[in-house]
């Protein structure tokens, strides 16, 4: 069990290795330097060529790709993501408080949707082909489908404009207390947790419905165990299983994905930074995001495969 | 003595159940409604054991699930009443049954792993039942479970009930399921296929504990089967049903001894008799000729899964197997599940590769995988599988599929090629119109005989059956075996026939080798093995085969006085 979590462990790491790996090449070796990335065709044709040398050589942009990939993961072992190339400002520092708001924002949607998602699959499921199941079916297709801007959109001119209940946009800032933060973005969070809820429960109820056919619920049932039993204890945790992985996808790309819903109601996160690094061409800042977002769903994965395993004994071998 | 519970009165006096008129529908998509069970009507006495024989899509499952008042999702009792201990079954709500369940009447379903919850240790599963449904308390219920799980033979019940399905075996299994369904001592108890997942070592050793179970109690017990050994063994009364209806019901002696019905005759026709000549020895046959295959200490394992390239092996599925086999021989292969009969064939197809030993095909070594074999080699050898529907291209005709040898090893153009397969299609008994038909439109029968024609159309040397029979009804597997016999001795083919069921060895092959953990046991003429058999365990295998044959003896039926 120990030697597993280990393994698995290691795994993740070799993962994170290889995904920083070609975050790199991807970002500063392929078509162009960083300097060329950051700066527009104008810009470099104004330049004199000894200006953009200067440069080069401030940067570091002159040594050789090997010499500037181990420094770079250094860099990395260290925390230190470099500097950006305009300001020369810490990356991490940049980085840091968006990514928290954003992983915020997900954790509590996420622990908000679940409840209620397993509420809607377990009713679902129960009452399966009927009106009520149909009605949820229908309700989690329209749910996921519609894209989060036009929820966003949608909950802003409802409570926002015509019943102005709450503030269309966010006024806190990035650096105030979390407690703060999302008490100033209930639109915001209610627009992701309507997603969440269509997606996770769409999975869960597939699961149930799947596993309340199973032979082991049959016999039960066959037994005069209570159907309450029969659900929470026997069917549950093995509908959860298949659904752990997605889950888990679906709670990385929150962390990651949710540049819309925080372009629409002005959130602090970090698809908001992210959009602003690639407008201002900031290759580190870009590259410090899109490891946050890789490491974000490593460590999803990661914790999925444990819950799976912590679920199904069957994966468990010594 | 073994026999002596079938002294029990056969007429039913006081029955503990009565079911009457009993019909049970699907509800197809189409609206139409399907009759599954069709005016079943039968008593059951206490201490009675009724067996319920019949074939796939006969009805019995449904019906033994009607038993306990349940229909599956789509299905419903359309007509008749189930009367158990003064309450009709069929008009109570699911409350009522619910309460019920468990302690009046209870089910051993028929496959144990996948009806143990996966995720929860076997002795919380029993501890449950006897909570809700015995009302004992979390402690009781923990002593209790122990000493059931004692009772039913299981070694070290307090290690054991820490356990979760998937790490007990077969028996352990299906005794733990036995324990949930006798746990609050019901007084009419059903068992669907109980030993159909088990070998016949495992299988011997349950039917032994039911007979203990029975013995100490007092309540009615419905089997349900295929497996007329089984009802042989250890019913008092039978009930074979066929399409929904029961053709024939009495007492196990006077129907297996007599059976009234031709679709009785049809299920006991396919027991094994040894004491009748075998068809294989009658076939006249010369002198065996020259060796076509010859097999010398084969041995194969699985590689572990690694990430390394040079994986440890895992346990031996194969150890030092030695075989030859004549031109135009047909060879048998017993042996259980896990007994390396399938590796076996697998190698000498080329779909795996042994690790040790040689294996000589007409003289020449034979290369290992199928990919590094001649064309010729290959088109030699041929296979036809246990499942002919998986093995078919569901997207193709079924005259493509018998076709597509003949064009690539012989080179035929289409017309000649179509009028090949007609041919065949003919020889094995298959109307020529069926050659465009899609394998999912022909019955089970059909589609095996379509493989055979496929394997044939190469006209191979050596032909290798694995368990062709074993997915196929009794009626239907004579007609193939006769079928495959017939081209066999046509085209002078050699046979590999690897089946677990003695009766075919028995009827087609003269000599027989019989396999165990990977290891040949013994090999010599099908008749002199089956009737005088050397190894323990050959002879454990033909006891258990022979039941249904020997409960129609008038010697061990003749037990009413």
């Amino acid at each position: 069990m120990i030697s597993l979590v280990l393994r698995r462990g290691a795994l993740s790491l070799v993962t994170l290795f290889l995904l920083a790996s070609f975050i790199f090449f991807a970002t500063e070796v392929l078509p162009g330097d960083a300097l060329d990335v950051s700066l527009s065709a104008d810009e470099i044709a104004m330049m004199p060529p000894e200006v953009l040398a200067r440069r080069r050589a401030e940067l570091g942009l002159d040594r050789p790709i090997l010499e500037r990939y181990t420094s770079f993961l250094g860099g990395l072992l260290r925390f230190d993501l470099g500097r950006t190339i305009i300001t020369r400002a810490p990356v991490a520092d940049i980085v840091a408080m968006p990514l928290r708001n954003s992983v915020a924002l997900a954790g509590l949607t996420l622990l908000l949707a679940l409840p209620v998602a397993l509420a809607i699959a377990m009713a679902a499921a129960q009452a399966k082909g009927r009106l009520l199941d149909n009605a949820v079916s229908g309700a989690a297709i329209i749910g996921y489908s519609i894209p989060e801007f036009v929820t966003g959109l949608l909950l802003i001119a409802v409570f926002a404009v015509w019943w102005p209940l709450f503030p269309a946009t966010i006024t806190a800032s990035t650096d105030d207390p979390l407690s703060v933060l999302l008490a100033a973005a209930p639109l915001a969070v209610a627009t992701t947790i309507i997603g969440s809820i269509a997606y996770l429960g769409r999975i869960l109820r597939v699961g149930l419905i799947e596993v309340m056919a199973a032979d082991f619920v049959e016999r039960l049932h066959l037994s005069g165990i209570p159907r309450w039993r029969i659900l929470w204890l026997h069917a549950l945790p093995a509908a959860m299983i298949p659904g752990l992985s997605a889950a888990a996808l679906y709670a990385a790309s929150l962390v990651s994905g949710v540049v819309v819903v925080e372009l629409v109601f002005a959130y602090p996160g970090i698809g908001a930074e992210l959009v602003r690094a690639v407008t201002r061409r900031e290759v580190h800042v870009v590259q410090a995001i899109a490891l946050a977002a890789a490491v974000c769903v490593v460590l999803f994965n990661l914790a999925a495969d444990l819950g799976i395993v912590a679920l199904d004994p069957r994966t468990r071998r010594s | 003595m073994r026999w002596g519970w079938m002294r029990r009165e056969v007429a039913v006096a006081d029955p503990v159940l009565q079911v009457c008129d009993l019909s049970i529908a699907w509800c197809g998509p189409d609206g139409r409604a399907n009759r599954v069970v069709d005016g079943v009507s039968f008593d059951l006495a206490a201490g009675g054991t009724l067996g319920i024989a019949g074939e796939s899509g006969s009805g019995k499952s449904t019906l033994a699930r009607a038993l306990l008042g349940h229909c599956r999702a789509g299905s419903a009792i359309t007509s008749g009443s189930i009367r158990l201990d003064g309450d009709d079954l069929a008009a109570l709500s699911e409350p009522e049954l619910a309460r019920r369940r468990g302690r009046l009447m209870a089910m051993v379903p028929q496959n144990p792993l996948a009806s143990l919850t996966f995720h929860m240790p076997v002795g919380r599963q029993l501890e449950e039942v006897l909570r809700w449904r015995a009302g004992l308390s979390a402690s009781a219920a923990r002593l209790r479970a122990v000493e059931l799980f004692g009772q039913m033979g299981l070694p070290e019940p307090e290690r054991l009930a820490r356990r979760y399905p998937h790490q007990l075996s077969g028996g352990q299994r299906q005794r733990v399921v036995l324990a949930c369904a006798i746990a609050c001592d019901p007084l009419l108890l059903v068992l669907d296929e109980p030993t159909t997942a088990l070998d016949k070592t495992t299988e011997a050793q349950v039917l032994d504990l039911i007979r203990r179970l029975r013995a100490a109690r007092q309540g009615a017990m419905v089997i349900v089967t295929h497996d007329l050994n089984v009802v042989a063994d250890i019913c008092d009364r039978v009930l074979v049903m066929q399409h929904g209806r029961i053709v024939e019901q009495g007492a196990v002696g006077t129907v297996f001894a007599a059976p009234r019905e031709a679709y009785t005759r049809v299920l006991l026709g396919a027991a094994l008799r040894v004491e009748e000549a075998s068809r294989a020895s009658c076939a006249s046959r010369t002198a065996p000729g020259p060796a076509l295959l010859e097999i010398a200490g084969l041995g194969f394992r699985y590689a572990r899964p690694s990430l390394l390239r040079r994986a440890p092996l895992g346990p031996p599925i194969l150890d030092n197997i030695g075989l030859t086999l004549a031109r135009g021989e047909v060879l048998g292969v017993i042996g259980e599940s896990g007994s390396g009969k399938t590796t076996l064939g697998g190698i000498v197809t080329g779909l795996l590769a042994g690790q040790a030993g040689e294996v000589r095909f007409d003289g020449a070594g034979l290369p290992g995988l199928a990919a590094r074999r001649t064309r010729e080699q290959r088109r030699r050898i041929q296979m036809v599988f246990q499942d002919p529907l998986s093995s078919l291209n569901p997207r193709r005709r079924v005259g493509d599929a018998v076709m597509r040898p003949l064009r690539l090893f012989h080179g035929l153009d289409q017309r000649e090629a179509a009028r090949r397969a007609a041919a065949l299609f003919e020889d094995l008994g298959l109307e020529s119109a069926l050659l465009s038909r899609f394998p999912r439109q022909l019955s089970g029968g059909q589609q095996q005989r379509v493989a055979i024609a496929r394997a044939f159309a190469a006209e191979p040397d050596l032909l290798i059956c694995d368990e062709i029979t074993s997915a196929l009804d009794a009626s239907v597997q004579a007609q193939v075996l006769d079928h495959l016999a017939a081209m066999q001795r046509r085209q002078g083919t050699a046979m590999l026939l690897i089946t677990h069921d003695l009766s075919v060895v028995w009827r087609m092959a003269r000599r027989v080798a019989v396999m165990q953990g990977g290891r040949i046991l013994e090999t010599g003429q099908t008749e002199a093995i089956f009737r005088n058999p050397a190894n323990p365990y050959t002879a454990a295998l033909l006891g258990a085969a022979t039941r249904a044959a020997r409960a129609g003896q008038p010697e061990l039926v003749d037990t009413k006085g």
